[in-house]
């Protein structure tokens, strides 16, 4: 009796995050898309395109790779990127692995890996709270199953049509907006507004050096310029909140 | 790149995927990262992005190129202000597209 009644709520959970995820599935599958003809673009052959979806299922690494791929940087360099780029899941994956600590080491390493920016998203929208739900497992399943196929259903359609596609209509540059479409987001404050700026200009001031060695150097530089303004604006707002009139005697 | 060195790109590809999305789902009790280290993460993913498509945006044939000539500059900027309104990646994606392209065929 029991068991047929939470067989029941994990179907409905399921179903109620295919319902709660499905809004998303067409520009899940539009972004794959672009992504599909941006690897075809940037000189992979379609097994390698079809390769790279299936195996890296993450699309702003794969977009950020495209350019160092074309420039012929060192795998190592390639792989750096990715990894930054990534970090944002680090700090996803931190959040959403309590809730299902209690499973298998496998099951666990393959969610992780299929759990994107907008499954995440989703599922922290709905389940806010850490602690065991039988319901939860099934509602991930039931936003990152979609999720993937949508994906994967619109690389693939891209990767085709790249290859149909002729390079004079530039459809390469779509990578590059669909970037800043992500990058955009990220700049969540003056610091990271600051950092960003730095990175930018010493990417350009360095495009010339070996390696793409400039692009390593330009997000540790970012990096620590964005560090150095929030603590110098957290200072000054401390500053001026607690010390008042004597913290203005000392300066 | 040869063919041989593109799939070992896209394997390491997949490994940085994997790392970053799986490793605190299995050894999460263990890793401890300090705040400073948490904060400085949050920067690197934006400075990396930009650090890839600003030389995309402003370089032409190695040089810096900030004429309003220059159509993934202009087309690029435009976006910029079209997402930072709209919050949309697609329309961005078309509208950047459609800039880009108009002015490369100087219509």
């Amino acid at each position: 009796m029991t068991e047929t009644i939470s067989a029941e709520m994990e179907k409905a959970a399921y179903r109620e995050a295919a319902k709660a995820g499905m809004p998303t599935l067409f520009g899940v599958g539009a972004w794959g898309l672009v992504v599909g003809v941006a690897m075809i673009k940037a000189g992979l052959t379609v097994p390698q395109a079809l390769g790279m979806t299936l195996l890296v299922f993450a699309g702003s690494a794969q977009l950020a790779s495209l350019p160092l791929i074309a420039a012929h940087a060192p795998a190592w360099v390639i792989f750096l990127t990715a990894l930054v780029v990534n970090l944002r899941f680090v700090i996803f994956s931190a959040i959403l692995a309590p809730h299902f600590s209690y499973l298998p080491w496998k099951q666990r390493a393959w969610l992780g890996y299929l759990s994107g920016d907008i499954s995440v998203g989703l599922f922290m929208y709905r389940y806010p709270e850490p602690g065991f739900d039988r319901r939860k497992l099934p509602y991930l399943k039931g936003l990152i199953f979609p999720n993937w196929t949508a994906w994967q259903v619109g690389s693939v359609i891209g990767i085709l049509l790249g290859s149909q596609v002729p390079a004079s209509w530039g459809l390469g540059f779509a990578g590059t907006l669909a970037i800043l479409c992500i990058m955009l987001p990220l700049v969540m404050n003056k610091a990271a507004l600051v950092g960003v700026a730095v990175a930018g200009a010493i990417a350009l001031a360095s495009a010339h050096m070996p390696y793409k060695l400039g692009l390593l150097i330009a997000v540790l530089a970012g990096m620590a310029v964005a560090m150095a303004v929030e603590e110098w604006l957290e200072k000054r707002a401390h500053g001026n909140n607690s010390n008042g009139r004597d913290g203005q005697g000392q300066i | 790149m040869s063919d041989i060195d593109v799939w070992l790109v896209i394997i390491l590809l997949a490994v940085a995927t994997f790392i970053a999305r799986s490793s605190f789902w299995l050894a999460g009790h263990h890793i401890n990262l300090p705040k400073r280290v948490q904060e400085a993460l949050r920067y690197a993913p934006a400075c990396a992005l930009a650090a890839i498509i600003l030389p995309d945006m402003v370089l032409t044939n190695g040089e810096v190129d900030v004429a309003i000539s220059n159509p993934r500059l202009v087309a690029g900027i435009a976006a910029c202000a079209f997402f930072l309104v709209k919050r949309n990646m697609l329309m961005t994606i078309f509208f950047g597209m459609a800039v880009y392209t108009y002015i490369r065929l100087g219509l």
